[in-house]
């Protein structure tokens, strides 16, 4: 008989009854890199991200502020949280963890972010947590097959999705699958956000398992680790 | 759209059959330790489970109430700095439960653990009481939005979470983060950082775990005494009171800083909520010094990096 845990790659012999990795391809534990950065995110399938009219105001709006210092980009300038998903776009490790059984939680380097994705419960309506807005999110997941599909709503408003200044929505929605491939990461996003955009779009990041790296501490104001290996940082 | 259960239960439902077949069982304990790596005596990362700094007691009571965000002292030996009893601290806790007015801390230097204190920490103290009884820059660093350091990291009243990995055992606290290597021994030169290099390993049901490779911009308290890079922290994690309390028992030496060790404890107390989960760090979002009562700047990027 097989039986699967989660989280760890243990064969074990009990009593003539196989415990196996069986669901090895379930295993996303693991410290994470990124070998690039793009302070805009990129569209999967190429393009750009599909504002519609209220979204290219906004987005001009952002941008004119950010050059002209008007809007503050806080998330980098006093290290709140980046929100989802420019979060996912991050040149500094993360780490995954699979314990507690019930949750998935990434832990960021940068500004030390965490997110927790609460395993095979319902998403919360966005009523029942507009009241309590977090940068990145509520964020609940589930497996399908060897794909942790992860759904999130209840954003924070003063966010971007980017580096640029990419709106969003109060009512945004995001869904990722996320999945292991050989050595790397991938997590595939959807944005859904009528409000700001004319349809669903897509971003796709890709990192590399990283397990020789330790994830640091990270203050504000502090100096940090070397990113010129991350293709696309400034100044490498 | 197919969803798969979590393997763990498998495993549980895989033993509960082995176990109807007269074969070994494998309890729940056994199968929380193949996933964290901790002795079932130490298990703190049990799903919807935190440790609250501290729980509002049913009636006002002093003596709980100064617990709030402080340490408590040593079953013996020197203790951590205290305040001056001529100007007793009253956290906001004690005001509210005592409904006296708040104050902000003035360390004693004349006690034990103020004798310990080297010239140099002791004359920054001297400096600090002056500001605090001048009703300035008295709060600490933490709500500042600075990171705290070790053992400061334990004296926010909130719930901490804790993932346990056979590898790592990570402390979330606040939006801070501590991760703990587990079985293997200090980099030959670690980075100074925030929270230093901390290495454990369990010793039966404790968790023992030395820090060292600090970087001397936090304090060791909340009355903002200074350390070297040289700190050197043993902590050690234990469950008392019938699981229901994790204490923290620490040593602190610095020979830069503190002529002898010195210890101190603080206990945190299991709560249980399904919803459980670490905060963000939303420190930052509000933050400015509003009253002008000489508050220090929240840490802010002089540069991005990126």
């Amino acid at each position: 008989m097989k039986v699967c845990v989660c989280g760890v790659g243990l064969s074990l012999m009990l009593a003539g009854a196989a415990v196996s990795a069986a669901c090895a391809a379930q295993e996303i534990a693991g410290t994470y890199w990124a070998m690039s950065y793009s302070p805009k995110i990129q569209v999967l399938g190429g393009g750009e991200p599909p504002l519609n009219a209220a979204g290219k105001v906004a987005y001009e709006a952002n941008q004119k502020g950010l050059k002209d210092g008007s809007v503050v980009d806080k998330a980098r300038h006093v290290c709140l949280p980046d929100g989802v998903p420019r979060v996912l776009e991050t040149p500094y490790p993360f780490e995954i963890f699979q314990v507690p059984v019930d949750h998935v939680t990434f832990v960021y380097e940068m500004n030390h972010q965490t997110r927790v994705i609460f395993m095979d419960k319902p998403l919360p309506t966005l009523d029942s947590v507009v009241g309590d807005p977090r940068y990145n999110g509520h964020s609940v997941g589930h497996w399908e097959g060897d794909t942790l599909v992860v759904e999130s709503t209840g954003f924070a408003f003063n966010t971007f999705l980017d580096a640029s200044g990419l709106p969003h929505g109060d009512e945004m929605t995001t869904v990722e699958r996320i999945r292991k491939v050989g050595n790397q990461l991938e997590d595939v996003i959807t944005i859904h956000d009528l409000e700001m955009y004319a349809r669903d779009w897509q971003a796709r990041f890709v990192y590399d398992e990283r397990d020789d790296v330790r994830v640091e501490d990270y203050a504000c104001n502090d100096t940090h680790r070397d990113l010129s290996g991350v293709k696309g940082v400034q100044g490498h | 759209m197919t969803k798969n259960p979590p393997c763990i239960r498998h495993l549980l439902a895989g033993a509960a059959m082995i176990g109807a077949l007269g074969a070994i069982r494998v309890p729940a304990a056994a199968a929380d330790a193949l996933t964290t790596g901790a002795p079932p005596g130490l298990n703190l990362s049990a799903p919807g489970i935190a440790w609250a700094g501290f729980v509002q007691p049913r009636q006002p009571n002093y003596e709980i109430a100064r617990t709030f965000n402080d340490y408590s002292n040593p079953p013996s030996g020197i203790g951590p700095v205290s305040d001056d009893p001529a100007h007793p601290f009253a956290n906001n806790e004690v005001a509210r439960e005592m409904r006296v007015p708040s104050t902000y801390r003035v360390a004693d230097l004349n006690n034990a653990a103020g004798r310990n204190l080297m010239p140099w920490v002791r004359e920054a103290l001297m400096k600090q009481n002056a500001l605090a009884l001048q009703g300035r820059n008295g709060e600490p660093r933490e709500p500042r939005c600075w990171e705290t350091g070790v053992p400061t990291f334990h004296l926010n009243p909130g719930q901490m979470h804790v993932i346990q990995t056979p590898k790592q055992v990570v402390l979330f606290l606040t939006g801070r983060i501590r991760h703990i290597w587990l079985n293997v021994p200090h980099s030959a030169n670690p980075k100074p950082s925030w929270y230093g290099e901390s290495v454990g390993h369990y010793e039966g049901d404790t968790l023992v775990v030395d820090t060292i490779g600090f970087n001397d911009k936090t304090f060791v308290d909340s009355y903002r005494t200074p350390h070297t890079d040289k700190l050197h922290v043993v902590e050690r994690f234990r469950l008392i009171d019938g699981g229901n309390t994790l204490e923290v028992a620490f040593t602190v030496e610095d020979p830069g800083a503190f002529y002898q060790p010195w210890s101190g404890t603080r206990n945190r107390h299991r709560v249980v909520n399904a919803n459980n989960k670490p905060g963000e760090f939303d420190c930052p979002e509000s933050n400015g010094d509003y009253y002008n009562i000489g508050l220090e700047p929240i840490p802010t990027a002089q540069k991005i990096d990126f």
